[in-house]
């Protein structure tokens, strides 16, 4: 006869950001019967998962599932809807490119564009017609959110949220509290540890013995409770991914765009975000890119400078304690990858929320899933220093062998090899290589399909990008209409 | 734009595997494959596969055939899933359906649900909460609707005449552009600087060259096996059943089963596969536990119906080549691999292999290594995920009554399966992956059907309201049998569709 799992008696979440308030919340709401501590350490260093303004998709499915409501996200923490990013200059000075959220849109599409654009030499610079939804609607500047209550062509599609981290914390610190989560803030005098690999315990000054079951690490690189344990060790990122400092400046004037671009100068890459608070732009450069250059690429001062040190934990599941988000995995912001790791990784906790006996298998179930979550991140990353000209901006890189095979399977079979637990879908993967400017050759099958098909598939995509368009206003107007104060 | 000859593809054998691959590739591939298939009426068929996978569907679709013509061809009935007996315990049953159990309620499967339940003694079978296993078990089918309701949780595949299924492909590959030869090969050329095949010669002295080669000769492996040598790596220490009796039978009821049997038997299982007008019966064995005639009787008296011919002795070995794309030769079937019909995926295998072969059809300059390795490296993973999960159906037992069950039951299983069944008996988790077959419903169905229950489920499931848990739970059942009761039997659904049916012969 199977038992239920004796229930975790408490829980400590540490950190402070918003990595760690979306954990202990989800945790609370999985758990009624637990208690969630939250021991506030300040995240320290550059915790990019928690400072970020944006995500991708799976996030507005997890808020979705954990109670965090997007109306009020638009009400009050500035959220804006991206449905596709802009790549300029990545393969050449004048390659540009699209990825969408979502990825292409149907087979015969892809075939078309198999024919036309992944099979020449021709591909770069020139114009294309829009390959998927998101893409029509980007370039038209429309979107709202689909009615709940019925299908529109709008439903299908895929978006990531950008907001203003300060008022998303604020709204994410008023949810925790109503939710009873309990709040620590001072400093850790000493971690415990349980023999076992794990922690029995923390003194914190002036609070005394705090003790749990499970420890949330989310207190960002420093990984200060991850860090303290005998099976801590670190896999090293930095000989693919060489970025070594981000550049970050902020402008003030609203900028309302479905978009965002990404471009590849000669002094590194430089991302620039739309939002209801302001353009913010990430510039991220290698060793030798001087500070000078850096901010004469920026074009304005920066509000901050951080360093970046590419690497992971080995295994982010050790003892009783999990490593979450920036303590599991350091990276650059490139292509939106930091939130979304936590919370993917927060997903597969509370999926494998184990009980108070921790069970070896389920660390190792959890390690080799999370494992393969940051190694396919690491590796889309990798795609992007594995374009020919970054590869003159940023010099040679390793690169991984994963990438390797699917760079010469995408490049000369027009196929992508399936990875579990990537942050794409492998539609998605296609498209970012696309955007990035590789040529694709066609896949056997699409060189083999009938015309008429691909003709009637297109007439479809017209009919229904047509449909989008008419269900969609401007997007700049649907925002002011539903954030106009009633 | 310009485009290069096309490749010339010489298929060998006109089995199952070999008309798939011939007539997919000549359909799929018009412009970038010629296609010839070289088969001998000396050599027997062995027309494994009378029973597949939902993969089958988009197999059928993709070549254009239309679904009713298929399965009057091939007198086919419709399949929700596979009735296991005996397996975990004599007198104990269970459906494997090609459907889900229950649904996900606040992040936490089903099945830790049903075990709270069941701990409570207020759990029904598990196949209860199954729209897929409740219409089988009682013998309904319709197909599903395509929304998000109840009536949408259940896929199907076919239960067909694989004798017939041969010439169907046959038929079709010549209607579009398969070359057919008839002739046996006596001798392999091979080109003596790269090893590569160049050509097959004919007893009569024809001589077919080609560019690639797929082998489909079945056990004999000609040119992947026997030609190249590719080592074979043998599984018969954790699969033992190496021989089949076959016998075909008629209907014994007025019913027809939409789901396959498969009945423990002391030295393996016996299948019964409801065909539109027979029953197709067959004892899988291990010749290390049974002799043949032994089994042949064991046979006779087991099936239901009246025997149609005598039982018909197969042999084969479970395993698969190291390699099976090698040079220019890919093997595509029992020329590369053998898994026994226990979970029916034979034909899904051969399925696989012609799909990757497309996606990774060499170009006109020549066969990439690359690409060679990519689609061994798949084969692999599709064949070692079927063998782990056909092992977990005799090594998840408390059957002690036989040799054959002693063997299966005390041996050491592969470390794959050996860690997914540990952490299941402890935390009631399945290892999770999204490529190959048989993902977490497969294995709960099997578990929880053999009598294989986790000593702890998520404690989650502790923290639901009992009543409303229960309450919950009935709720679903009564659905479902509701929605089971709205749907026409299998032989009335069949019947009402005329265009789906074989003349009686």
């Amino acid at each position: 006869m199977s038992e239920p799992r004796e229930p975790l008696r408490r829980i400590v979440v540490a950190g402070s950001g918003q990595v760690a308030l979306l954990s202990a919340i989800a945790l609370r709401r999985a758990l009624p019967t637990t208690e969630v501590v939250l021991l506030a350490v300040a995240p320290q260093g550059p915790a990019f998962a928690d400072f970020a303004a944006t995500s991708l998709p799976f996030t507005a499915s997890l808020h979705d599932r954990l109670g965090i409501d997007e109306e009020r996200m638009i009400a009050t923490a500035g959220a804006s809807h991206r449905l596709s990013t802009r790549y300029f200059g990545w393969s050449s000075h004048d390659q540009r490119g699209v990825f969408a959220h979502g990825g292409w849109t149907g087979r015969a599409m892809r075939a078309r564009f198999g024919r036309d654009w992944g099979g020449g030499p021709k591909i770069a610079g020139g114009e294309r017609p829009a390959g998927s939804l998101a893409e029509v609607l980007t370039d038209a500047g429309r979107f709202a959110l689909p009615p709940a209550d019925r299908e529109t062509p709008l439903s299908l599609i895929e978006y990531a949220l950008r907001w203003n981290p300060p008022a998303y914390r604020t709204l994410l610190v008023e949810r925790a509290r109503q939710l009873g989560i309990g709040h620590v803030q001072a400093p850790i005098e000493t971690i415990e540890r349980d023999g076992a690999g794990g922690i029995t315990g923390l003194n914190i000054q002036g609070q005394g013995w705090l003790e749990a079951d499970l420890f949330v690490d989310c207190s960002g690189p420093a990984a200060v409770l991850a860090s303290a344990l005998p099976g801590f060790a670190t896999v090293d990122w930095s000989t693919s991914l060489p970025t070594r400092r981000v550049f970050i400046a902020a402008g003030a004037e609203p900028m309302i765009a479905l978009e965002d671009r990404i471009t590849l100068l000669d002094e590194g890459w430089l991302i620039e975000q739309a939002g209801r608070d302001g353009l913010l732009t990430i510039l991220g450069v290698g060793e030798g890119t001087s500070e000078q250059a850096a901010i004469a690429a920026l074009g304005k001062d920066p509000v901050a400078v951080m360093p970046v040190s590419p690497g992971s934990v080995a295994e982010p599941w050790q003892g009783n304690v999990i490593a979450l988000g920036d303590a599991s995995a350091q990276f650059e912001p490139l292509a939106n990858l930091n939130l979304d790791l936590a919370h993917r990784q927060l997903d597969l906790l509370l999926e494998m929320l184990p009980g108070r006996e921790i069970e070896p298998l389920e660390r190792a179930e959890y390690n080799r899933r999370a494992g393969l979550m940051m190694d396919r991140t690491r590796d889309l990353l990798a795609f992007h220093y594995a374009t020919p000209r970054a590869r003159r901006v940023f010099g040679e890189v390793e690169v991984p062998e994963a990438v390797q095979t699917a760079l010469d399977q995408f490049v000369r079979r027009g196929r992508m090899p399936f990875h579990e637990e990537s942050a794409l879908l492998r539609e998605e993967e296609m498209d970012l290589l696309g955007a990035l400017g590789f040529e694709r050759q066609m896949s056997p099958q699409e060189g083999a399909s009938d015309p008429e098909g691909i003709e009637a598939g297109e007439a479809e995509f017209a009919a229904l990008a047509r449909r989008a368009l008419e269900a969609a206003p401007p997007y700049a107007e649907w925002i002011a209409a539903v954030t106009q104060p009633s | 734009m310009d485009r290069p000859a096309p490749l010339k593809v010489v298929v060998l054998g006109g089995g199952t595997a070999g008309w798939m691959t011939a007539a997919s590739l000549a359909k799929l591939l018009p412009d970038r494959a010629s296609v010839d298939l070289i088969e001998s009426e000396d050599i027997g068929i062995i027309g494994v596969g009378e029973a597949t996978l939902p993969h089958i569907r988009g197999f059928v679709e993709r070549l254009g055939i239309r679904e009713a013509e298929f399965m009057k061809a091939t007198h086919a009935t419709y399949k929700l899933g596979i009735d296991f007996r005996d397996f975990g315990r004599i007198g104990e049953s269970y459906i494997h359906p090609f459907g889900s159990f229950g649904e996900e309620l606040a992040g936490v499967g089903f099945h830790h649900y049903w075990l709270e339940l069941q701990r409570r003694g207020q759990a029904a079978p598990l196949g209860e909460y199954s729209l897929c296993v409740a219409a089988a078990l009682a013998n309904r089918f319709q197909p599903p609707s395509r929304d998000l309701s109840l009536s949408s949780t259940y896929g199907y595949a076919y239960q067909f005449d694989a004798t017939l299924f041969g010439p169907f492909m046959r038929e079709f590959g010549q209607s579009v552009g398969v070359t057919r030869h008839e002739g046996l090969v006596t001798n392999v050329e091979r080109n003596g600087d790269t090893g590569d095949v160049t050509a097959l010669v004919l007893k009569d002295g024809r001589r077919i060259e080609g560019d690639l080669f797929v082998d489909c000769s079945g056990f004999r492996s000609l040119l992947l096996g026997q030609e190249l040598g590719e080592e074979w790596e043998d599984w018969s220490h954790w699969l033992p059943c190496d021989r089949a009796a076959a016998m075909p039978c008629t209907h014994a009821t007025e019913d027809i089963r939409p789901y396959t049997t498969a009945t423990a038997m002391p030295a393996g299982w016996r299948w019964q596969i409801p065909l539109q007008h027979r029953m197709g019966n067959g004892y899988v064995f291990s010749s290390a536990f049974l002799d043949e005639e032994t089994a042949c009787e064991a046979i006779r008296d087991a099936a239901e119906g009246e025997p149609l011919a005598d039982p018909r002795v197969l042999r084969f070995r479970p395993g698969r080549r190291r390699r099976s794309w090698s040079h220019n030769v890919v093997g595509v079937g029992l020329a590369s691999g053998f898994l026994e019909p226990l979970e029916s995926t034979s034909i899904y295998l051969a399925q696989m292999a012609i799909t990757y072969l497309i996606e990774l059809f060499p170009e006109a300059g020549g066969i990439e290594p690359a690409d060679r390795d990519a689609f061994n490296r798949l084969v692999d993973m599709e064949y070692d995920r079927v063998r782990d999960f056909l092992i977990l159906h005799y090594h998840a037992t408390t059957r002690d009554d036989s040799e054959f069950w002693n063997h299966v039951r005390t041996m050491r299983v592969p470390d794959s399966l050996s860690d997914k069944l540990q952490l299941w008996r402890e935390t009631g988790r399945i290892e999770k992956y999204s490529d190959g077959l048989f993902f977490d419903a497969s294995w709960i169905a099997v578990y929880v059907g053999q009598g294989w229950l986790p000593q702890r489920h998520d404690s989650r499931t502790g923290m639901v309201d009992p009543e409303r848990l229960k309450a919950a739970a009935d709720r679903l059942r009564r659905e479902i049998a509701s929605e089971v009761s709205r749907m026409p039997g299998h032989r009335e659904y069949l019947e009402r569709e005329t265009s789906r049916l074989a003349e009686a012969s």
